[in-house]
């Protein structure tokens, strides 16, 4: 064994001391870092077991889970609870307003980070624009309980801000925004947008950093407007930004926030406001139904990764670069 | 403007008397300046306390945080490592396959960390992005000074700890941040796993205070009249404990900012 490292140690000349490393037999190499691995073994029982182990335990969604039991000792019932999940008209109504509330975030949430981006891109004055840019992080700071109850403060139809405002404009009635099934999605959005949209412009101003200056003078020379440059130099210096954060919130069409959803859930605005991950907390745990709802988990994150992995490849087939 | 105005806004209200608010007339400026919304949450006690709880669980779940996703990132950067390429893909899949949450309810229980804090710092010991994002910047950095500290002696812990960690020291920064915000901001895992209501913590009962009372009082009455009611009651108390909350996080946001924005963009190399 020795010799043979030697003469392949010898073979390579002044690499040897880097190369000779990794030829010698495996067993050596994993001794040699053995501090490594320590320090590793507390980080794969981590995952272990809080990251495999749970994943193990949905298969309570094909047995009658029961505590005393536990998770191997309960019955088979096959397919039961998810027959069960696609008979009840529960199920539909979650799955349509997690979509619902999706698309809407989707649609109007998504591009104003962009638009942000583009908007503070063109300001040329530097102090400005750092501080317009910090004040737009701050929401996304905060937690959901905080800013839900400022939404809600901000809402209220007798005193919140919104409501006077709209009172001495209009004069009309004040709008029950929070337990109204019209206007509870508009809320959410808006609350969602204003949380996150400061905080999206962050990487699309980098991304813009970086487009070559030289690129905006020929358009100048060539006679291009603010607005054709924006066209045919920003969005375009961009594009792989937008498919990567398109990608990723794809993946999130499934889940809607829990904790947003839960702030600015009440009674009266169940029919609209209930979500799976809402559903799931709900009925899951205060009802104790543990495996139907794991079912409901279940099918959901299968969705959600079969979509993330459906945008990748569409987005690769554009010829974009994908996340892997 | 915007993004501030509301936060502005519950600071005045929060020093306006509840008449004040109710008949609309707070808008800029504290009506009837007053500030016994404070002075009854210092009293009561409850918030404060909820207070300390939250100060302890950041800290705590904080160096948690960093020493693990350390002892993640540290090994998992060095591309001799035997083994490396399967234990990366074993995390990706952890990131990409997430179990929902009556499992992961099921194995606290089980555990019996019901009622402690360990039921919410140990299942997040690791944040597999910000592992990602550490790794990452550790590759980043030139091999040819583990070489030069390995020739003249120096052992893989001494490497890490004298080299390695100096200069990670802006995304240690980073990070660190991301993970303290994340558990001063944390409260459904509370929620969760908490019952004690001595244990509980800040947001919690922010969150209590906004909605526990409106879904038993919707229950009840059904209807608008409920929500309005409650809406009513304790509206300059509840901008109080709003401020109380935030405060920490406003206080130190414009010192930190710029690590925030760093460490973002350091991750997003990755993409």
């Amino acid at each position: 064994m020795k010799g043979r490292l030697a003469t392949a140690e010898s073979q390579t000349g002044s690499h040897a001391v880097r190369n000779g490393l990794s030829r010698r037999p495996i067993w050596r190499r994993m001794l040699r870092d053995k501090y490594l691995y320590f320090m590793l073994v507390p980080v794969f029982c981590f995952y272990f077991l809080f990251k495999y182990v749970p994943i193990v335990g949905e298969i309570i969604a094909f047995k009658d889970y029961r505590f005393s039991d536990g998770v191997f000792g309960s019955s088979w019932v096959g397919f039961k609870h998810f027959q069960m999940i696609f008979a009840s008209s529960d199920f539909w109504r979650i799955l349509r307003n997690t979509l619902m509330l999706n698309l809407y975030s989707l649609v109007f949430g998504f591009p104003v980070p962009i638009i942000l981006a583009l908007l503070l891109n063109e300001v040329r004055r530097n102090w400005y624009k750092r501080i317009v840019q910090n004040m737009l992080y701050i929401p996304h700071f905060m937690s959901w309980a905080v800013l839900g109850s400022i939404v809600i403060a901000a809402l209220s139809p007798s005193t919140g801000i919104v409501n006077l405002l709209l009172k001495k404009i209009t004069g009309g009635e004040s709008i029950y925004f929070m337990a109204d099934s019209f206007w509870w999605p508009i809320a959410y959005t808006i609350a969602g947008i204003w949380r996150e949209a400061g905080w999206g412009t962050i990487l699309y101003l980098a991304a813009m950093a970086s487009i070559d200056p030289q690129l905006y003078e020929a358009a100048k020379i060539d006679g291009a407007a603010k607005l054709r440059q924006i066209w045919h130099i920003t969005l375009p210096g961009i594009r792989g930004t937008i498919a990567i954060l398109l990608i990723l919130r794809m993946g999130q069409m499934m889940d809607v926030g829990l904790e947003q959803t839960l702030v600015h859930q009440n009674n009266s605005v169940l029919d609209v406001a209930d979500v799976i991950s809402t559903y799931v907390y709900r009925v899951g745990l205060q009802n104790m139904s543990y495996s139907y709802t794991t079912a409901i988990g279940l099918f959901q994150s299968v969705i959600g990764v079969i979509l993330v992995l459906g945008v990748n490849r569409l987005i690769r087939l554009f010829g974009e670069r994908g996340l892997w | 403007m915007l993004t501030l105005f509301p936060f502005w806004y519950e600071i005045v209200a929060s020093l306006s008397s509840s008449r004040a608010i109710t008949s609309g007339e707070v808008f800029l400026w504290p009506i009837e300046f007053n500030t016994v919304a404070y002075r009854r949450l210092f009293d009561d006690g409850q918030l404060i306390m909820a207070m300390g709880n939250t100060i302890i669980v950041t800290i705590v779940g904080t160096l948690f945080n960093v020493i693990m996703t350390i002892m993640a990132a540290y090994p998992l950067s060095r591309k001799r490592l035997v083994g490396r390429n399967g234990l990366l893909l074993c995390i990706t899949i952890s990131m990409l396959f997430v179990a929902g949450l009556i499992p992961n309810f099921i194995l606290i229980k089980s555990l019996g960390l019901m009622n402690s804090y360990w039921a919410i710092w140990l299942p997040g010991l690791i944040s597999t992005y910000n592992m990602f994002v550490m790794k990452t910047f550790m590759e980043g950095l030139p091999e040819e000074i583990e070489e030069s500290a390995s020739i003249d002696g120096a052992g893989d812990l001494r490497i890490l700890l004298q080299i390695y960690l100096p200069l990670c020291k802006p995304i240690l920064a980073a990070l660190s941040l991301f993970y303290a915000v994340g558990w001063w901001n944390s409260y459904f895992n509370v929620m969760l796993y908490i019952t004690e209501s001595t244990k509980l913590t800040v947001m919690v009962k922010l969150y209590q205070m906004i909605s526990l009372v409106d879904s038993n009082l919707l229950n009840n009455m059904g209807g608008n009249e409920a929500l309005e009611q409650v809406l009513l009651t304790p509206e300059a108390l509840k901008a109080a404990a709003v401020v109380i909350v935030v405060t920490p996080i406003l206080c130190i946001y414009p010192f930190l900012q710029k690590h925030f924005v760093k460490g973002v963009l350091i991750g997003s190399v990755k993409g």
